[in-house]
């Protein structure tokens, strides 16, 4: 309290002077726990937060910085009943008096359950937790989103059971802080990233558990919305050690630990090939049996064709033949090559006959005349001959050697050559000389050619 | 029939199991056998390619969304 004591020597307080001292007085109240009501909620720039607490009889101001906000377990909610503790604290600039809160613990968890039960009641009235309505999760997503703390063992989890299961699966991570009074406002931003983005096929949204305070922003009115107007499906895996949360009862699929909710997103690659590898021998099998079948019925059919007798298959063959040189036969251009040899041949033929018709009519036409011929002419021979060989006689006579021999000449010859000498010098002493008498000869030599 | 690209791996499989039951009933002609073994082994390798679509890739996408640190500027 301000000394109402009257001192005339002292000067008036200035107002700085006054609201330090008020400072200065309040100092006792710089750890109090209040219990009241919040109300007037509202968030200020920078993240801090003003609200008033009240109970019937008192309204205090109440202030928190966004540095404590972030520490809390919750965001205080009009409405709320909590245990503030803080300082009093004067404010000069704005002449106020406020509560400065650093930190806020739930006056009755009872109280709070039973709005949070409020909640549930009005989001089941709306058909939220209903069966139909929630999205189904993806036999086996392209991509997974997990939206939790970027450190910590939940991601790690989180990842090394999805890798394992699925060694080239995609994982996009959309941090957000999961605990605080930013924890709600984070979680929302994250997940409404991730529609925006629309690269995955399935959300998990997971922490590691806690308690019912820690896991504050997962009962929250605006967490459980997003996950409803969320297009993608939406995996809780909250931890074991806590109650199912709002979120949980809105998402497509409630898991506890991150391993499930691991297991839940993404099927065991290897189970899958070995499925695809059962249907590929089935379908070689079936493929198989089906053509060995036809190949069989094919068999059948050819055992059936050995059975037809030899001799009808040599019957058909023979017609066979016999249609084949006929239709040979009858095509038209062996017809004109066949009917040109004919003509040829007959033409050879015809040329043939004429000839040695022709031949023999003239041998025998020359014949006859020949006949006629010969005996005229053997006539005129004869007679010619006759007529020459008389004159000859006649001749002979007149001029034969023998004649002149017989009237006493010679003729010599030479009796080599038998060239008759005609003069003395045809011949030389020493040659041998015949001498043809009328009567005999004589054979002699030249003595002397002169 | 050619394959559409949306497909996922469950459809394929769902048409790859129908088209080898088709098969295994054999009540089929050989034709349509074929046909149908043709269909069946598109599926499967479609089946492997979804599987084997992913590449291992992990991404960060932001940053945890949180207010302003900067809460020294006080309203005094």
């Amino acid at each position: 309290m301000i000394s109402t004591q009257s001192d005339q020597a002292r000067p008036p307080l200035t107002v700085s002077e006054l609201a330090f001292e008020i400072k200065r007085r309040l100092q006792p109240l710089a750890a109090v726990l209040v219990k009241g009501e919040v109300s007037g909620m509202k968030a200020l720039r920078n993240g801090h937060y003003g609200f008033t607490i009240r109970d019937r009889g008192a309204v205090v101001e109440a202030f928190l910085f966004a540095g404590d906000a972030r520490r809390l377990p919750m965001l205080p909610e009009d409405g709320q009943e909590f245990v503030f503790r803080g300082r009093v604290d004067f404010w000069p600039q704005g002449g106020k008096l406020r509560l400065i809160v650093d930190w806020v613990e739930f006056d009755d968890v009872g109280k709070l359950r039973a709005q949070l039960e409020q909640l549930k009641q009005r989001l089941e009235a709306e058909g939220a937790f209903e069966l139909g309505r929630k999205r189904p999760i993806p036999f086996l997503p392209r991509r997974v989103a997990l939206i939790t703390s970027p450190t910590g063992a939940v991601i790690h989890d989180l990842q090394e059971t999805i890798l394992d299961r699925y060694p080239n699966m995609d994982i996009t991570v959309y941090p957000a802080l999961v605990q605080g009074t930013a924890s709600p406002g984070s979680v929302v931003t994250a997940l409404r990233r991730c529609n925006q983005d629309a690269a995955v096929d399935v959300v998990v949204i997971a922490r590691g558990g806690g308690s019912f305070e820690e896991l504050y922003a997962f009962n929250t009115e605006p967490v459980a919305r997003a996950i409803l107007v969320s297009h993608i499906p939406v995996v809780t895996a909250l931890g074991h050690t806590s109650d199912r949360t709002v979120a949980d009862m809105v998402a497509d699929a409630e898991c506890r630990t991150p391993t499930e909710a691991g297991s839940r997103v993404v099927p065991r690659k290897a189970d899958l090939l070995r499925q695809l590898d059962e249907r590929s021998t089935r379908l070689q099998r079936a493929a198989g049996g089906r053509l060995q079948r036809e190949a069989d019925r094919l068999a059948v059919r050819a055992d059936r064709l050995q059975l037809v007798p030899r001799s009808l298959l040599e019957r058909r063959a023979e017609r066979l033949r016999r249609f084949v040189a006929e239709l040979a036969r009858l095509r038209p251009a062996d017809q004109v090559a066949r009917r040109q040899r004919e003509l040829a041949e007959l033409e050879r033929r015809l040329q043939a006959s004429a000839t040695r018709l022709v031949r023999a009519r003239v041998t025998d036409l020359e014949r006859r005349r020949a006949g006629e011929r010969l005996e005229q002419l053997v006539a005129d021979r004869l007679r010619r001959s006759e007529q020459l060989l008389a004159d000859r006689e006649r001749r002979l006579a007149a001029l034969s050697p023998d004649g002149v021999l017989a009237r006493g000449y010679a003729i010599a010859l030479d009796d080599e050559s038998g060239r008759v000498l005609r003069a003395a010098s045809e011949t030389a002493p020493g040659r041998k000389v015949r001498v043809r008498l009328g009567r005999g000869a004589l054979r002699t030599r030249v003595e002397e050619a002169g | 029939m050619s394959v559409q690209p949306e497909v996922t791996y469950e459809k394929a499989l769902e048409l790859l199991d129908r088209k080898l039951r088709e098969l295994e009933d054999g009540q089929l002609s050989l034709d349509d056998s074929l046909k149908a073994y043709e269909e069946a082994k598109r599926y499967l390798k479609l089946c492997h390619e979804r599987l084997e679509a992913a590449r291992g890739r992990i991404e960060v996408r932001g940053e945890a969304a949180a207010p302003s640190a900067a809460e020294a500027e006080a309203p005094f």
